[in-house]
């Protein structure tokens, strides 16, 4: 007979398994895979990741994302530029799916993550209401998004190659593709059970 | 809140929610239907008696339409006459010879290899499970699976597909090619999938499975072993 606190209660980031924090390294008592403990756990590889991520983002907006070559003369334009290039055009919706895709959600996610990085070592804002599971949660679900842009760019290229336009990948869009990586990794290698450490 | 177990295998009872991460303690519901979180009414398992033949089915399904879509033209377009189709090899090919290799490199992760390894990986399970065969390998798949899943982006892909159809429009005559529809039922099937089967409940199915198949063979044994004692 085991009596167990339900704070003491942790899931397997693998299977889902619920075990009981042994305050030390744990292996999941179903597929054997590590949990780690809080206090052991580092969050330095979430940092690297991030850091990584949000450095990779700078060249993203400052390179063009896509170059067109239309008879012989090309124009580039950075993820800002052809934002606002949609806008004036008055393609509304597909504007704001780019503004959002690439620029809001990548950078709440560097600040959801960066809030969650420091919040697990001080205690900041641990006596409001804000459920920190939900805010991890919410970066897990909105990050891959911010790929559309790639992708655009991706088909675009690939698509427009005739004689008198093509569409060429810009140098952003390498440097926006290992940001997204980077940020996907930062939050993967984020330990939620860190959360509960305090 | 405190928790009384018999031993640790009890925790199979409790579940800790995705979202919230508060513990909920298993109950049980009606064939069909799904429980909820209590805290965030997130679902948290269903209960479904055919799971293994569903989730074959889709998941066969689903690899077919993925195999597909990688063989047909996805847009075509007309600017000035000249005409131009787009295949999702020949966009990552495309990528490869203006040098993007690394954006290439993604690509061809994200939206071919890890779909069509997913959903092979989903086959090869549920015949697993279906034949009660093999525990170790079912275990290693599931691992494997929770792995690779975060990575596939074919939902993403669909909708940035769209995105540049708009940016086309007045630019070049567009034609949507077969590809996209393909794609299209593809990412429905996945969405599906990813709604109705959780990982966490294959767990749960195969241990069930496994240790009837063990039971049944403890109750097997005895008998055998007599049989050998008198013949010998
Ligand atoms: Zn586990
Ligand atoms: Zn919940």
């Amino acid at each position: 007979m085991i009596v167990v606190d339900s704070d003491k209660l942790i899931a397997c980031p693998i299977c889902e398994a619920t075990n009981i924090d042994k305050s030390n390294r744990n292996i999941c008592r179903r597929c054997g895979s590590k949990i780690y403990h809080h206090r052991n756990s580092p969050t330095e590889k979430s940092w690297a990741y991030l850091i990584t991520a949000i450095i990779a983002y700078i060249p993203a907006n400052i390179y063009p994302m896509m170059v067109i070559n239309q008879f012989g003369s090309k124009s580039g334009s950075t993820i800002l530029e052809g934002v606002i290039e949609l806008w004036e055009h008055g393609d509304y919706p597909i504007s704001i799916v780019i503004l959002i895709a690439s620029i809001f959600v990548p950078i709440t996610k560097f600040l959801m993550l960066i809030y969650l990085l420091v919040s697990v070592k001080y205690p900041i804002g641990n006596d409001k209401k804000v459920n920190r599971f939900t805010v991890y949660y919410f970066t897990e679900i909105i990050g891959p998004w911010s790929m559309v842009d790639v992708f655009v760019v991706g088909i675009l290229a690939g698509l427009v190659h005739l004689s008198s336009v093509q569409i060429i990948a810009g140098t952003a869009s390498t440097a926006f593709a290992v940001s997204v990586f980077f940020t996907l990794l930062a939050a993967h290698s984020f330990d939620t059970k860190l959360i509960r450490g305090r | 809140m405190k928790i009384e177990l018999e031993d640790e295998n009890d925790l199979d009872h409790y579940i800790i929610c995705h979202k919230c991460h508060t513990v909920q303690e298993e109950i049980a519901i009606s064939d069909g239907s799904k429980a909820l979180c209590s805290m965030c009414k997130m679902p948290l398992y269903r209960y479904d008696t055919r799971l293994v033949e569903h989730g074959l089915a889709l998941s066969i399904t689903g690899l077919i339409f993925i195999v597909l879509a990688n063989l047909f033209p996805l847009i075509k377009i007309e600017i000035l006459g000249t005409e131009s189709y787009i295949t999702i090899i020949s966009m990552i090919s495309s990528l490869i010879g203006s040098g993007y290799y690394l954006v290439a490199l993604f690509l061809l992760y994200l939206i071919v290899i890890f779909p069509v390894m997913i959903f092979s990986l989903y086959i090869l399970l549920f015949a697993l499970l279906k034949l009660k065969r093999a525990e170790e390998l079912a275990k290693n798949i599931l691992i494997l699976l929770a792995q690779i899943e975060p990575w596939q982006m074919s939902d993403i892909f669909l909708v940035s597909i769209l995105v540049s159809i708009v940016k086309l429009f007045g630019m070049a005559t567009i034609h949507i090619g077969i590809s996209f529809w393909t794609l299209f039922v593809f990412v429905l099937i996945d969405i599906y999938m990813t709604r109705s089967i959780h990982l966490g409940e294959l767990w749960v199915l195969k241990k069930e499975i496994y240790s009837k198949k063990a039971e049944k063979l403890k109750n097997d044994t005895p008998i055998s072993n007599t049989k050998k004692g008198v013949s010998s």
